[in-house]
């Protein structure tokens, strides 16, 4: 018998010890572990390293998220720097994005974060609360990190209760990418600035002479949500609360309920055939069949080029503004990423150089391209533009002409508690394209629990 | 262990005598030298951990800043999480239903390779490769395209339907690609239908018992401390299935393929909310504890547990 008992108890030890590595702290172990060999080099650095000197062996950690063409370019910008500034090493480490934020949380936990990150909006406001970026306010006061030709509104996003923690690497634009071909077919005209009943009026034609469906962001609602209720003058997502009203969200689900029941709406079976957020995989560019494709998509203006590169042969693909009743109060220009030093950093002052080498170097955004988005440096993105191809060339009159002119303030960062709450919206918009809900049922479900996921996290 | 005593005592006797002294030269001081590397990776990556999420799960963290301790909390919010809540329903399903599913297929298919011929190490092989393979990736990303819409699936039966969009199929198709993986229970079946004697078919033959028989009074009680071995092991397994349920449908549609250890990620990687999704852990551990218990108290009911 009390064999018995010890092998149900090593069954059950077998099956804790599984779990104890995904609950969190078995990742944070090794994490910390492989970070060891990090964490010597920067210490080693520091005894050598005189503060605010040009000189001497400086070893910093750069960290980004991104792509095999933001990669190369970034990893040939840093050999350029460390040829030019001999003493300086910088380690560049590159992820994907959903690895990058589970590695920087548990390495920020374990006091190894890089000296210098890239950040995004929707996590800034938690790592600046946490205390885990440098305030960068004096460095742009003394002139090490240079301001003067940068878009001041750029600025103003990056700064969290008055301290300036992040830079923009780029500025970006909500852009629809739409297939001309469908819509030339269809003998409908898609124009800038367009508002949400032309674009259903739009979406409902082109289904009726093509066959063609409408994508309207299924697992990414949180975007489109925000952009729409902007016209309503609402941020939808407050510090500790959803600030929309009932009747305003009501508004906007009936859209998707009625392009459901009319059929001029994409299914949500079609997305469950797909990796949601991946590109290569959006019904515009991968359907097989018209009522399996969409002629548009809700994207960003850095993800044209991209989307463009997916198109098939004969497929003319062209940008414009997301509809919304109030194009000019919804549209916005974004900081498609940022980078920010940490609080934790050995040599403030080296990564700040650093960091106005990434902003404002010429030499440097030369090898960058603009790839991140287009430069806030205004004599930098001028040089660059130059060099473009047509469809980048297409991203900078999209952002400078059509975008600039007719767009407001963007909204604060996003409060803690966003990515569930913003899993709360998706859900429930799945619930309503399934039919098991109506808009106004959406609408109370969505205020409640996504509601309650935004007050959990305040104050904390 | 009492009829162990005299033995382990005369073991020692002759040990004692060779001891001159110095601890290096003892026995289990050797023994001990020869178990560290695995005693300080049990303690530093297992035990450690281990405790410190069971810390975790009584408080509020979300790695970024220290742990504030809130007591049972985060196991007070479960009750409240009609999600959580969907997630247990859903494993439980998925892990009851694909267990018994698969152990039926990997017997079936042991029993087909029993015979033994030139290519039967072929097809051992070739039926084990599932099981190395199926919770990769690669496989479940091939999974989700056979699957979809306009998948190999549909264009085989010729039909339209979305396998995975559709709230009654889409745990089945997790499901099958479970009952897929049968290799490593049809290995433990294979050496375990090859250790029952010859003799007892060549007399139940000579009795006039068929097939079916044969079966169901030889081949089946014989097995049956195999079948719990790999039921016990297959179910934790079942419990803890992640990979497939993370690529294909990431819990959709509606939540109705949730499994528990994806909502533990999204809990605590996705939300930040690691001190709940530490507290999940242990009550999934203590989930596993109790099934496997209930398996344990069963098994005198019907594991044939004797000689032959």
């Amino acid at each position: 018998m009390t064999r018995r008992v010890t092998a149900a108890a090593m069954a059950a030890l077998m099956g804790a010890s599984v779990l104890a590595g995904c609950g969190g702290t078995g990742t944070a172990q090794t994490s910390a572990a492989s970070k060891t060999s990090a964490a010597a080099a920067s210490s080693t650095a520091t005894t050598a390293a005189p503060a605010g000197s040009t000189s001497g062996d400086v070893s910093m950690v750069f960290a980004w998220w991104g792509n095999q063409t933001r990669n190369e370019r970034t990893t040939n910008a840093i050999e350029q720097y460390q040829k030019d500034n001999p003493g300086v090493k910088i380690d560049g480490q590159f992820s994907e994005w959903n690895d990058y934020w589970q590695k920087m949380a548990t390495a920020a936990a374990g006091g190894q974060a890089p000296d210098i990150m890239q950040q995004d909006y929707q996590y800034i406001n938690q790592y600046a609360k946490s205390g885990q970026l440098l305030d960068l306010t004096p460095y742009i006061e003394n002139g090490t990190l240079d301001s003067s030709k940068w878009d001041k509104n750029m600025l103003e996003s990056g700064t969290v209760d008055g301290k300036i923690i992040a830079i923009c690497a780029g500025m970006n634009a909500p852009a629809l990418v739409y297939n001309k071909t469908i819509t030339d077919e269809a003998g409908v005209t898609i124009k800038d600035n367009m508002t949400l009943d032309e674009f259903v009026a739009a979406a409902k034609t082109i289904y009726e002479k093509t066959g063609y469906k409408t994508d309207l962001s299924y697992g990414t609602v949180q975007e489109p949500m925000n952009y729409l209720l902007r016209s309503d003058g609402v941020v939808l997502f407050g510090d500790g609360k959803l600030n929309a009203t009932k009747e305003q969200l009501t508004k906007y689900f009936k859209v998707y309920e009625d392009g459901i029941k009319e059929g001029w709406e994409l299914g949500p079976d079609v997305y469950a055939d797909i990796t949601i957020g991946s590109i290569e995989q959006a019904p515009i560019v991968a359907g097989t069949s018209p009522d399996k494709s969409a002629w548009n998509t809700l994207l960003w203006s850095n993800q044209y080029t991209a989307m463009n590169k997916l198109a098939k042969e004969g497929m003319d693909l062209e940008m414009t503004t997301w509809p919304s009743p109030d194009p000019k109060k919804s549209d916005f220009i974004k900081p498609g990423q940022f980078f920010s030093v940490t609080s934790g950093t050995k040599n403030p002052q080296e990564a700040v150089k650093f960091l106005n080498y990434l902003i404002n170097s010429t030499e440097c955004n030369d090898i960058l391209m603009g790839e991140r988005g287009v430069p806030i440096n205004s004599d930098v993105a001028d040089k660059i533009k130059s060099q473009l191809d047509e469809t980048d060339q297409k991203i900078y009159n999209y952002i400078y002409n059509v975008v600039q002119p007719n767009c407001s303030v963007i909204n604060p960062p996003y409060p803690d508690g966003y990515a569930e709450a913003g899993k709360v919206l998706n859900n429930v918009v799945e619930e309503l394209c399934y039919g098991q809900i109506d808009a106004s049922q959406a609408a109370d479900e969505f205020l409640a629990q996504g509601g309650a996921a935004l007050a959990a996290k305040s104050g904390s | 262990m009492g009829n162990q005593q005299p033995v382990k005592t005369a073991a020692s006797a002759p040990a004692r005598k060779r001891k001159i002294g110095n601890p290096i030269n003892n026995e289990k001081t050797a023994g001990y030298i020869f178990t560290l590397p695995f005693t300080f990776g049990f303690l530093m990556f297992m035990v450690v951990p281990m405790a410190i999420s069971l810390y975790y799960a009584f408080c509020q963290y979300n790695i970024l800043q220290p742990p504030v301790f809130i007591g049972w909390d985060n196991f007070a919010k479960m009750g409240s999480d009609a999600i959580y809540q969907k997630s247990i329903g859903v494993t439980f399903y998925f892990a009851l239903v694909s267990t018994p599913l698969r152990l039926i297929f990997a017997l079936f298919v042991a029993m087909l390779l029993l015979e033994n011929n030139k290519l039967s190490g072929f097809y051992r092989a070739t039926y084990y490769l599932p099981s190395i393979i199926g919770g990769s990736v690669a496989v479940s990303v091939l999974w989700k395209r056979m699957w979809a819409t306009d998948g190999t699936i549909n264009r085989i039966l010729g039909i339209n339907f979305p396998w995975l969009g559709d709230t009654r199929t889409a745990i089945w198709v997790l499901i099958i690609l479970a009952v897929w993986q049968f290799g490593s229970s049809m290995l433990i079946f294979l050496s375990a239908l090859k250790q029952i004697p010859q003799s007892l078919y060549e007399a139940a033959m000579v009795d006039g018992a068929n097939g079916w028989k044969r079966f169901w009074k030889i081949t089946f009680p014989l097995l049956t401390p195999t079948i719990f071995f790999n039921l016990v092991m297959q179910l934790i397994n079942g419990f803890l299935a992640f990979t497939q349920c993370y690529i294909i449908t990431q819990g959709k549609p509606m939540y109705s393929t949730e499994f528990y250890t994806v909502y533990m990620y999204d809990q605590s990687f996705t939300y930040y909310n690691t001190g709940y999704g530490a507290a999940m852990a242990w009550v999934m551990v203590l989930i596993i504890s109790a099934v496997t218990a209930v398996l344990f108290a069963t098994k005198k009911f019907w594991v044939y547990d004797g000689g032959l």
